[in-house]
């Protein structure tokens, strides 16, 4: 079994940034059949508005890893939105050109829906880059100000039909997502985030296709034989398993 | 050989969940491993009163001796010395739980004194349910939370000779917990990080984790495989899979 984890945390709070850390989560993932992660960065060490300098030393950290390891990690930019478009630009060009970076990744600087993420998707758009969103239902948690629900992230896709984006977090998305996500075919789902509940994957392989739903795992917050474990206990043909677990993610990555 | 500490049957109302018969649940199970496991109703959560979910589940599983039933008491009622009795007499019960959050008392109940005395005059095992799902996206009109960890700790400390089970916390709960309290095992559904038994049992001995799934809130292939995958000695991974169980529940 090969699996791509699209949504990985390899440094967390400051943890995991040496290469002695490093190697033992390589083996970690290969124990677990992962061949590839999607490194994402220390995205909240800076707490959710990083500066300038902060998203550089987060994603500094990131194309650490990619060197250390260059088969294994994929780099996203984690960008702070609000800090303007001259940052954004500034940055994702640098880690696109200097580290070879293939993606976005947006925590909670900001909602999908504000004017700021328009030099996001543009900067996406001009280096062919995913955009991976952060989202959770914001029913119960009421920060919907810098906090994207999933009817954010679905805007966003909409809004920008020819930029690949990515709703994290399925099971915190809920029943709902997956029906926000249903009608945009540029909107894929990880599974990341969240306890193993049941019934939500089968859900979303019915509404969306398993070809839309990507394996994340959100490690080191969650455990990789459980965030596995439920889609190999969901109840799925082994194509679907392979689909989400890596074919998707390899082809949405170009590997 | 695994025993799963923390399994229900019956309905929950908030998602498409998967509603087994007693039988239905045993091979569910089996198909992971697991040959043995502890069951409440979830039907005791929402009614008025548990005894009618406790009834369900009695004659639920009165033939299928792999499931041990686990009725669910309510001490803030006024005859829960009765609803024992009636448990005590109508199945061979090894634990009852209780949910005190979903039962609008806290573990501060001034009854829990008497409860707690009954049970362990009883001999039975207190499982005690510090919360049954994420609160972040569920059902938007629920507004229970998850006991706090700081009443909990109160309830282990004012009760300290009584060893109990606490299901549903958190890895950082459990491992606050450890640091003062010796009178407690725990059930690892809620537990969860990279290596999660591993760096759990570095703060609490593994003699006092247990295998719990949360199934069917939580996908068992899942819950099992936090278990069989972990690397740790055999000998360990027994404890928690099967032992452990075996111990505090006298099975």
């Amino acid at each position: 079994m090969r699996i791509i984890d699209a949504h990985t945390h390899p440094v967390f709070m400051h943890d995991g940034a040496t290469p002695a850390a490093a190697r033992r989560l390589v083996a970690h993932g290969r124990a677990h059949g992962i061949v590839k992660m999607v490194a994402l960065g220390d995205v909240l060490v800076h707490g959710r508005l990083p500066s300038a300098a902060q998203c550089r030393r987060i994603n500094d950290e990131t194309a650490q890893l990619m060197r250390w390891h260059p088969d294994y990690f994929l780099g996203f930019c984690c960008l702070n939105p609000t800090l303007g478009a001259r940052a954004v630009e500034r940055e994702v060009e640098r880690c696109v050109t200097q580290h070879g970076f293939r993606g976005i990744k947006l925590e909670i600087s900001n909602n999908a829906r504000d004017a700021c993420m328009g030099a996001v998707m543009a900067a996406a758009r001009r280096w062919n880059l995913i955009v991976l969103q952060h989202t959770w239902s914001q029913t119960n948690i009421h920060q919907r100000r810098f906090h994207s629900d999933p009817a954010d992230t679905a805007w966003l896709a909409r809004r920008y039909p020819d930029v690949t984006v990515i709703m994290a977090h399925l099971t915190g998305c809920g029943y709902r997502g997956v029906l926000e996500a249903k009608s945009l075919p540029n909107l894929f789902v990880d599974t990341s985030g969240a306890f193993p509940e049941a019934e939500i994957l089968d859900f979303a392989v019915q509404e969306l296709g398993a070809e839309r739903i990507l394996y994340g795992s959100d490690l080191p917050i969650r455990e990789t034989s459980v965030t596995v474990g439920r889609v190999l206990g969901a109840r799925l043909s082994a194509a679907q398993r392979r689909q989400i677990l890596h074919d998707n993610a390899a082809k949405l990555f170009r590997l | 050989m695994l025993i799963d500490a923390h399994v229900a049957l019956g309905p929950w109302p908030f998602a498409p969940l998967p509603e087994r018969t007693a039988p239905q649940l045993v091979a569910h199970l089996k198909s992971h491993g697991i040959n043995r496991a502890l069951v409440s109703h979830l039907g005791a959560i929402f009614l008025p009163e548990p005894m009618p979910a406790n009834r369900a589940l009695f004659a639920a599983v009165c033939r299928t001796p792999a499931l041990l039933p686990v009725p669910v008491l309510n001490p803030a009622l006024a005859n829960w010395r009765e609803h024992l009795a009636a448990c005590l007499a109508a199945a061979q019960i090894r634990a009852v739980k209780i949910i005190p959050a979903y039962h609008n008392y806290s573990l501060r109940l001034p009854a829990l004194a008497p409860f707690v005395a009954a049970i362990n005059a009883a001999g039975l095992r207190l499982i005690v349910a510090t919360r049954l799902e994420d609160e972040r996206h569920r059902y938007h009109a629920l507004a229970v939370k998850g006991l706090p960890v700081a009443q909990v700790a109160a309830f282990l400390a004012r009760f300290s000779a009584t060893h109990m089970v606490c299901s549903g916390l958190y890895k950082p709960e459990i491992e606050t917990l450890a640091v003062t309290h010796e009178n407690f095992s725990a059930d690892i559904a809620f537990a969860e990080w990279l290596n999660t038994l591993a760096v759990l049992t570095q703060k609490i001995p593994a003699r006092r984790l247990l295998l719990g799934t949360n199934a069917p809130l939580f996908e068992t292939r899942a819950q099992v495989d936090k278990l069989r995958l972990a690397r740790l000695p055999a000998r360990t991974l027994a404890l928690i899979g099967s032992g452990n169980a075996t111990r505090l529940f006298g099975l």
